[in-house]
């Protein structure tokens, strides 16, 4: 019955620095003056539970619980007066995070109201194959690098590689890649992403060629358009090509 | 009526009126002043967008019609009212629009106030690995990837994108409400004390 009490509670923390600071409203502290000890006992009760519970974020419960013993450990040791020197609280680093997450906390609530207010408006959204996007070979000209991280994960899972049981060193490089992309741009002014995985053997030679594009990409040398998400990506020539 | 710029006419503004009318009907996005000018060519270059608009607006607004006209993003856009959403529901195949958990939009303010950030940015003000409410608002494209950190590592910088001006309703993102200063929570929680 207890435990059934703890869960429901324990979910509706965003983690460890939202629940510290339930603790410390629910049991009127000082957050300038956190008693460690008090803290530290509560706290512990509910990381029990979310490692029992195999919560998501159990991990990071737990570092925070070592964060509070470091804390409370450090706060018995007495205290060496080293002439003027300011003496800092062991537990200033800890109220300082909370204090800034309390007002991101604060924020949200804001954000979640926005969201209400907004969430029963539609927008009028034009038809998807409006004009801009008729053109296939050119549309998306701000391609994202996570769409094209996205279109990789989608093409190489569906590459195949031929069953064989012959273990050879494969060598192949970045650089060796960067040449062959090099110059096949140069005979061809556009080169599909999907054509050139059907030539390469392994999964390893299309990893390869993929960091040599976001290489070439990033340096400027190609550049890389697609239709929609997940759509073949289309390498041309780039401003610095063949520099 | 013809609008007039320094005596001379350029459209009639019931013209006006309709053509800002179609270009808000077939705009992909927020019509910005920019876009407008553009789409009127040399002479439309002197009228103000901002004018047709309002009297677009108080037109829909006097005929009684089921949307409006709506700043943001930095441009103009047609929404709909609030009282249809009811209706509007049954046009999709889930029940409206899915709304965001509260770890998506904790990051969410974390990276619309102190962008352009990296994960471990929002992870050390959270206090928890933010990776798949990261992955969530990518996915929705609130959120957008802006270069990397020049820094070691060189760790991807998260930004906020239109979509997440479109999705709250914003203008800008100066428009949203000043981040509490510590210093006043904090009064605030002496308040309580006593």
């Amino acid at each position: 019955m207890k435990n059934q009490l703890h869960r429901i509670d324990l979910e509706m923390f965003e983690g460890p620095l939202d629940l510290l600071l339930f603790l410390i409203k629910r049991d009127e502290l000082n957050i300038y003056d956190i008693p460690i000890a008090q803290i530290t006992k509560n706290f512990l009760e509910y990381v029990d539970l979310a490692k029992e519970l195999k919560l998501h974020s159990a991990g990071d419960f737990v570092l925070m619980a070592a964060t509070l013993m470091k804390i409370k450990a450090r706060m018995l040791l007495p205290i060496e007066a080293n002439g003027d020197d300011e003496i800092e609280d062991p537990r200033t680093e800890l109220m300082n995070m909370l204090l800034e997450y309390k007002r991101y906390k604060e924020a949200t609530s804001t954000f979640s109201e926005m969201e209400r207010f907004e969430r029963p408006h539609y927008y009028h959204i034009p038809a998807t194959w409006s004009p801009q996007q008729e053109d296939n070979t050119a549309i998306l000209e701000d391609v994202k690098l996570y769409d094209i991280m996205l279109t990789f994960q989608y093409l190489i899972k569906n590459y195949e590689e031929p069953a064989t049981h012959s273990v050879a060193v494969e060598e192949v490089s970045l650089s060796e890649q960067v040449g062959f992309l090099n110059g096949l741009l140069q005979a061809k002014a556009k080169l599909s992403f999907a054509g050139l995985l059907e030539k390469f053997e392994s999964r390893l030679v299309v990893v390869v060629t993929f960091l040599a594009i976001l290489e070439m990409l990033r340096s400027r040398q190609v550049q890389v358009k697609q239709s929609k998400l997940f759509d073949d990506l289309l390498i041309s020539r780039g401003s610095t090509f063949g520099n | 009526m013809i609008y007039l710029y320094q005596g001379v006419a350029l459209l009639e503004i019931n013209e006006l009126k309709q053509i800002v009318e179609a270009l808000l009907i077939a705009t992909p996005e927020p019509l910005t002043e920019a876009r407008f000018h553009t789409c009127l060519g040399d002479s439309g270059s002197k009228i103000p967008l901002q004018e047709v608009i309002s009297e677009l607006a108080s037109d829909y607004e006097n005929s009684g019609r089921s949307f409006f006209i709506k700043e943001v993003a930095g441009g103009y856009q047609i929404v709909t009212n609030a009282e249809f959403e009811s209706y509007i529901k049954g046009l999709f195949s889930k029940s409206g629009k899915l709304r965001l958990s509260q770890a998506a939009l904790e990051t969410l303010a974390i990276v619309s106030y102190k962008q352009p950030v990296t994960r471990n940015d929002i992870e050390s003000i959270r206090g928890v690995s933010s990776d798949s409410s990261l992955r969530t608002l990518l996915d929705r494209k609130l959120l957008e990837i802006r270069g990397r950190e020049d820094g070691p590592g060189r760790a991807l910088l998260y930004r906020t994108s239109t979509e997440f001006l479109q999705y709250f309703g914003l203008n800008s993102v100066k428009d949203l409400p000043r981040l509490r200063e510590v210093e006043d929570i904090l009064a605030e929680d002496d308040n309580e004390l006593v």
